[in-house]
């Protein structure tokens, strides 16, 4: 573990050495990111200026679970953004004979190898649309309220990740699976209002199948309400752990199907 | 001697759709994808023993590289044992790995964007190499493969020839008992695959590390291999060393000489003169040059030398020993069987 | 005619090549669909959520039938129009294989352009006539009558194919642009929302500040997106349809000429280049 972590600090520093030469290429991401999040949002002032509420969620709310759901997307983009490689290039080209040669978990060092900086395009939206909701909202608050978050934050981050290590372990049985990995990222955006606006049938897909509602709603609503603990907080952490107990069945029995490529 | 690397009756199969062309075909395999098993590794069987270099060859899509990927491990066999150093390298991946270094000519293991130097720092990482050991193998790389003029550059930036050389001594930054080069001088100029195959050849001089080789490029095998493992269709077709290769090749020569009048050709009749088979004895006429391959088990030198001599006016003539191109290019296209 | 026979005969295995492809990664198209789609998807729950807010039946002049038909004729549309040959440009420069093409007795944007046709013609099949016939029986299960007017619909089909090719001259231009900037993944990014947003394919010109409205309704984005999707939504008269495809007319000249100046300036960069 402690190898991991030096290992980690490594990867990070040539990460950022690697960064001062592409500074544009960052920046450019960056505010791509975030003029992304900043028109959807204009799109929900409008919308709020002729109404009062979204079926009783007033802005400010819906601002809240709106920045809740970037939170854990962010560090997952942060993170893991080599993962989108593995399906549209890494594997389809043979570039994981690389990984498999060495004396490291290899799923460790695919995630590794990258981070995303362009994210803080996301995280600067994030931070700007909880510090304009959060004071006008009356949530609870207690002693266990920021260690519950950090909590919250740690599996629902997890629950992206493990989705997307999933998507990405599919391309070692079909050599490319990117596009997969795109499908499930559009479902993420169902996470960003609250679930109560959905029909039936999508409220069922994004709480247990694509467990996508635990990732920002139903945590987000906890701290707005502070009811239903037990559901909110309980399945964000049983979602998290479960999907991550399937990502490294997934990669691992993949890993005995590569087939490289080429001669 | 004991042996560093045992293969028995290793196979891969694999899967493939055959699509039919044509628009139809794509329509075809949309709903009813075919499949076909495809053998690309047969039953190979060797040994490599501690210190050896081995030669391995085989024409394209032999499957010398699927074989190379299994004694990685970065392939799952579909049946059979390779053993290296007495590990399953699909066992304990992780640990078995340490052992061994690993090129691939076509593809850099290096990172792209960082300075030389930061990949080896970042290897020294994850192989776990100790400061002070990390340090004297640096130097030691360093001199046999003069990385100094390149080692603060961008991998990006480097060319070929540097970068094969980055990517060797990458590849033995852990000291592995072990080393794996898959084409390691394709593409490159005839000094630089020198120097890559002097380095080579200290490596193997001076630490005694175990070799296994692919490559298209003869030279390097004459100049590096006391042995060689042939593969074609997954099967392997000889295993022995390069004497040997000539020997069983039968013993083959070319006579060489230039016609002093070019008409006087007509005359030479080699088949009918000493009635041998077309295998046995052939020429070719190149311009003034005639080039006469024979087999001396059927026709001796005298004899063929006196009958050209009488037959035709000759302005400089020798005899050749055949070339192992010359047969390895046979036995490729199938010309020959050992 | 001979000249058009052989112009077609020349340029037939691209279209071919192009459907194939699609074919072949059938499994990526399908999913990169499903993909797209869900975001109107979103946005339709969010609309029904705004519609069940409030007590008019209009939202800024748009029924919530209107804002169905908007969001998925939109979402057809941006399908349609979107070309992406532009980005194999900036890669075959960067790795050399344009010169590949320019070696060809053919004319490189045709190249693409047929290739991409192909990859439309399967689109068409497979999108084009599940939403329409999906948002026109929504309409039908509605309002109780058939909605859709054969002169608006026909018109629509015009002004979404110069759409296009103003989309396609458009992202040739991108194209060789991003190969000057070098970066392709976040220029790519800021390009596609600022298009959205400014051809209203994000928020309908309609809801916008009258004056912004005016100008964005003018500029060659709107001629990308919203013209075609107001025109199937019968939103215009049929002399203010007139005068919207001679500005889309218009754009495709303006677009057309600056790609053949880019493509020049481009040819000589690469002739500098290469040594």
């Amino acid at each position: 573990m402690m190898r991991y972590i030096r290992l980690h600090r490594i990867f990070i520093a040539q990460y950022l050495k690697k960064l001062m030469e592409y500074k544009t290429d960052f920046l450019l991401g960056a505010i791509g990111l975030l003029l992304t999040q900043i028109l959807q949002i204009a799109f929900l002032g409008i919308v709020f200026s002729q109404i009062p509420a979204l079926i009783g969620w007033s802005f400010a709310e819906v601002l809240f679970i709106y920045g809740f759901s970037l939170i854990a997307k962010f560090l997952d983009h942060l993170f893991t953004d080599n993962l989108w490689m593995v399906g549209y290039r890494i594997i389809r080209k043979g570039e994981f004979d690389k990984y498999l040669t060495r004396p490291i978990n290899t799923l460790y060092h695919v995630i590794a190898e990258n981070f995303c900086v362009d994210a803080f395009g996301e995280a600067l939206t994030c931070i700007l649309l909880l510090l304009y909701s959060i004071p006008q909202l009356n949530m609870p608050f207690h002693w266990y309220t920021i260690p519950l978050l950090l909590v919250v934050i740690v599996f629902a981050t997890l629950i992206y990740s493990s989705l997307k290590i999933i998507t990405a372990a599919i391309s070692f049985w079909t050599k490319a699976s990117g596009h997969i990995t795109h499908m499930l990222y559009m479902t993420n955006d169902f996470s960003k209002y609250p679930v109560s606006i959905y029909n039936k049938a999508v409220q069922t897909v994004i709480t247990y199948v694509i467990p996508f509602a635990f990732t920002a709603y139903y945590p987000a609503s906890y701290f707005l309400t502070g009811k239903d603990p037990l559901f909110c907080i309980g399945g964000t952490v049983i979602a998290g752990t479960v999907l991550f107990a399937l990502a490294l069945f997934v990669w691992n029995r993949g890993l005995k199907a590569y087939e490289s490529a080429g001669s | 001697m004991d042996n560093m690397i045992y293969v028995e009756n290793l196979r891969k199969e694999f899967k493939k759709i055959i699509k039919e062309p044509g628009i139809k075909g794509s329509v075809k395999a949309l709903f009813k994808p075919k499949k076909e098993i495809v053998k690309a590794v047969d039953g190979i069987s060797f040994e490599v023993p501690r210190g050896e270099i081995l030669g391995f060859i085989g024409p394209n899509g032999a499957g010398k590289s699927t074989v190379i990927k299994m004694l990685t491990g970065i392939l799952m066999p579909t049946s059979g044992t390779c053993l290296i150093n007495g590990k399953n390298p699909q066992a304990d991946r992780k640990n078995y790995v340490r052992e061994i270094g690993v090129v691939f000519g076509q593809r850099t293991q290096l990172w792209w964007d960082l300075a030389l130097r930061e990949t080896y720092a970042v290897l020294k990482e994850i192989y776990q190499v100790p400061d002070e050991q990390y340090k004297k193998r640096m130097d030691f790389l360093n001199e046999v493969l003069e990385l100094d003029s390149f080692i603060t550059s961008p991998v990006r930036t480097l060319s070929l020839g540097q970068r094969m050389r980055a990517d060797i001594a990458a590849s033995l930054l852990h000291s592995p008992k072990v080393l794996f080069l898959d084409e390691p001088t394709i593409g490159l100029d005839v000094v630089v695959k020198e120097n890559i195959r002097n380095a080579i050849k200290k490596i193997n001089e001076e630490e005694g590390t175990t070799v296994i080789l692919t490559t298209h490029d003869l030279a390097d095998i004459e100049l590096l291999c006391e042995r060689i493992v042939m593969i074609d269709k997954g099967k392997k077709v000889f295993d022995g060393g390069l004497t040997e290769l000539k020997h069983n090749f039968g013993d083959i020569r070319t006579l060489e000489f230039e016609l002093a009048g070019a008409p006087d050709f007509q005359l030479l009749d080699f088949d009918r003169h000493f009635k041998a088979a077309e295998n046995d004895i052939r020429a070719e006429l190149d311009g003034n040059m005639v080039r006469v391959r024979f087999d001396t088990a059927k026709v001796s030198v005298e004899e063929i030398i006196s009958y050209t001599l009488q037959t035709v006016h000759v302005k400089d003539l020798n005899i050749k020993d055949v070339e192992i191109e010359e047969i390895i290019k046979q036995l490729y296209r199938r010309e020959v069987s050992l | 005619m001979s000249r058009v026979k052989r112009f077609f005969r020349t340029y037939k295995p691209f279209t071919r090549a192009g459907m194939q492809e699609l074919i072949a990664y059938r499994a990526n198209f399908i999913c990169f669909l499903i993909g797209e789609i869900m975001s109107a998807f979103i946005m339709y729950f969010v609309w029904k959520a705004v519609f069940l807010s409030t007590d008019s039946e209009t939202f800024m002049g748009f029924t919530m039938e209107d804002m169905v038909v908007y969001l998925f004729i939109t979402f057809l549309t941006g399908y349609l129009t979107y070309s992406d040959g532009a980005f194999s440009v900036g890669e075959e420069i960067v790795d050399g294989s344009i010169a590949m093409r320019m070696i060809k007795p053919c004319s490189f944007e045709m190249c693409f352009l047929f290739q991409e046709l192909g990859n439309r013609i399967i689109s068409v099949a497979m999108i084009f006539v599940p939403i329409v016939a999906g948002v026109e029986i929504y309409r039908y299960a509605v309002s109780g009558m058939f909605r859709l007017q054969i002169g608006f619909f026909l018109l629509y089909i015009v002004s979404l194919l110069i759409a296009y090719m103003i989309s396609f001259y458009f992202n040739v231009c991108y194209g060789f642009m991003a190969f000057f900037f070098k970066n392709l993944w976040g220029t790519t990014l800021i390009k596609e929302t600022v298009v959205g947003f400014l051809s209203g394919a994000v928020i309908p010109l309609a809801f916008l500040p009258s004056g912004l409205a005016a100008v964005l309704n003018f500029l060659p984005f709107a001629s990308l997106s919203y013209t075609p999707v107001m025109i199937y939504m019968g939103m215009y008269s049929y002399g203010e349809i007139a005068w919207r495809i001679g500005l889309q007319l218009f754009w495709l000249l303006v677009m057309y000429g600056v790609s053949k100046l880019v493509w020049r300036s481009a040819v000589k960069h690469l002739a500098v280049q290469g040594g």
